[in-house]
């Protein structure tokens, strides 16, 4: 076992006019050891598309899943899915992507552009056997990991992103590589870097894809554990023991609210400083208390993070926006979605008799909400998460 | 002088960005930048009456752009 963990994201786009997506990304994850992505692009485009791209996707990923071969995969695609009444064939590309013990990547590939991997931010090169199996060339690869290894697969909307707009012959693998090489930092998670390749896609079909486009990232990394303190203790009696056991975590630490951040400025026998420049006119300024990495005002800070994780785990749109700003919330959000994979929540249930005045947009029950809304997103971008109440 | 606006949740949703303009303007315009020293006060305990201000030792409550400059001259332009 060692230290390291799988962070997966994805993001695609559909042809322009169409409703559907023909590609499709299944993830499967089998306890804490093992992940597998399939994405699948399906014959044409619509309704078709993506049901051949669905079953593909879901067929391998479960049969893979329950360590079946990759040659009874491919033998039960062929006689599963429905032929295309005009085309006389049923097709869907697929690139499968396991990863085992956060040590080694399997990667089988068919007909999907092949499979970029990022080691240290520099395109990797590696091995690809060659085989054919039921009148398909496969292309299986086994690979060894480090930390900070990116595997990116796309469908090859990707890749035609551009022909006859901007560029000839499209935005080739190379392109590709050279863009994100260009582009890449350390700290980007699976769903950033996904978003940047996709994004640039985009513009290139000038905001109307000529084809579905999907960029699927697999990015192995250290576990990091972050801490958020949010709300006084119910009862303050509690204040101590809450207290001890949020400053005892090993990992950042963030203190939303701000009776909480004045409690947790005593108990560590310290002031709270705040600052007084609104960086973001609508998010109240942060404040500074040694020992603290983060401190910041509670439910309107905290309701704009939501706000941004929503967007993070559905398009990612607001991703310019939390990335590079520096009040309060994008500050936790940089921290929360892209730093931490292990999340402590300490959320204090006392209520606040100034918050309960009808004419404010804030009361004890959305703050309860907001909480739960937010560990379930954080969930969703596949962080551990564990909430204690007090 | 210390001069501390309230900048948590309630008086933020009542408006404490503004205050904090005004003040910083009203220290400026009347040249007062070596004897008053503003911050920032996360919570000054009175969330049902904001905004609020502390002026010293000395808390005000209700502090809107309308009573102000009242404000202004009663705890700050007087006591100097």
């Amino acid at each position: 076992m060692n230290n390291l963990c799988t962070d997966v994201g994805y993001r695609s786009i559909n042809k322009h006019g169409e409703q559907l997506c023909g590609d499709h990304v299944e993830i499967i994850e089998k306890g804490d050891n093992y992940t597998v992505l399939v994405l699948a692009d399906g014959l044409g485009s619509g309704v078709k598309a993506s049901i051949l791209s669905t079953l593909t996707s879901k067929i391998i990923s479960t049969m893979i899943a329950n360590n079946m071969s990759i040659e009874d995969c491919v033998s039960t695609i062929a006689a599963t899915l429905p032929v295309c009444e005009v085309r006389k064939v049923a097709y869907s590309t697929f690139t499968i992507m396991c990863v085992r013990d956060n040590s080694e990547a399997e990667i089988i590939q068919y007909d999907n552009p092949q499979v970029i991997l990022l080691r240290d931010g520099k395109n990797y090169d590696y091995a690809k056997n060659v085989s054919e199996m039921g009148g398909k060339t496969i292309y299986t690869s086994k690979i060894q990991l480090c930390e900070n290894d990116v595997f990116i697969a796309m469908s090859d909307g990707a890749i035609w992103a551009g022909v006859g707009k901007y560029m000839n012959f499209g935005w080739q693998r190379e392109n590709i590589i050279e863009y994100i090489e260009r582009l890449y930092e350390p700290n980007y998670t699976a769903k950033v870097i996904s978003t940047l390749i996709l994004d640039e896609c985009n513009s290139l079909y000038g905001n109307e894809p000529g084809d579905d486009t999907t960029v699927a990232a697999i990015k192995i990394r250290q576990r990091k554990p972050v801490n958020l303190l949010f709300g006084p203790p119910a009862d303050p009696k509690d204040a101590n023991k809450m207290m001890a056991l949020f400053f005892s975590k090993e990992g950042k630490r963030i203190v939303a609210g701000g009776t909480t951040s004045t409690i947790a400025a005593e108990y560590l026998g310290t002031e709270v400083c705040p600052d007084l420049d609104y960086l973001d006119p609508d998010i109240p300024p942060t404040a500074e208390i040694k020992g603290v990495d983060l401190t910041t005002e509670g439910v309107i800070t905290m309701t704009r993070v939501l706000e941004y994780a929503k967007s993070y785990i559905t398009d990612n749109e607001c991703y310019y926006d939390w990335s590079t700003k520096r009040d309060g919330a994008s500050r936790i959000a940089r921290i929360l979605f892209e730093e931490a994979t292990d999340i402590n929540f300490f959320v204090g249930r006392a209520k606040n008799p100034a918050h309960q005045n009808p004419n404010l947009p804030i009361n004890f029950s959305i703050k309860m909400r907001i909480a739960d809304e937010l560990a379930e997103c954080l969930k969703k971008m596949g962080k551990r998460i564990n909430v204690s109440y007090f | 002088m210390n001069i501390f606006v309230c900048v948590g949740s309630s008086c933020h949703l009542r408006g404490s960005a503004k205050i904090v303009e005004l003040l910083k303007n009203a220290v400026k315009t009347n040249k007062l930048e070596d004897k008053v020293t503003l911050s920032g006060s996360f919570c000054l305990g009175k969330c049902t009456e904001g905004v609020s201000i502390k002026v010293d030792d000395q808390i005000i409550c209700g502090v809107s752009p309308e009573n102000f400059d009242e404000i202004f001259k009663k705890y700050v332009l007087d006591q100097l």
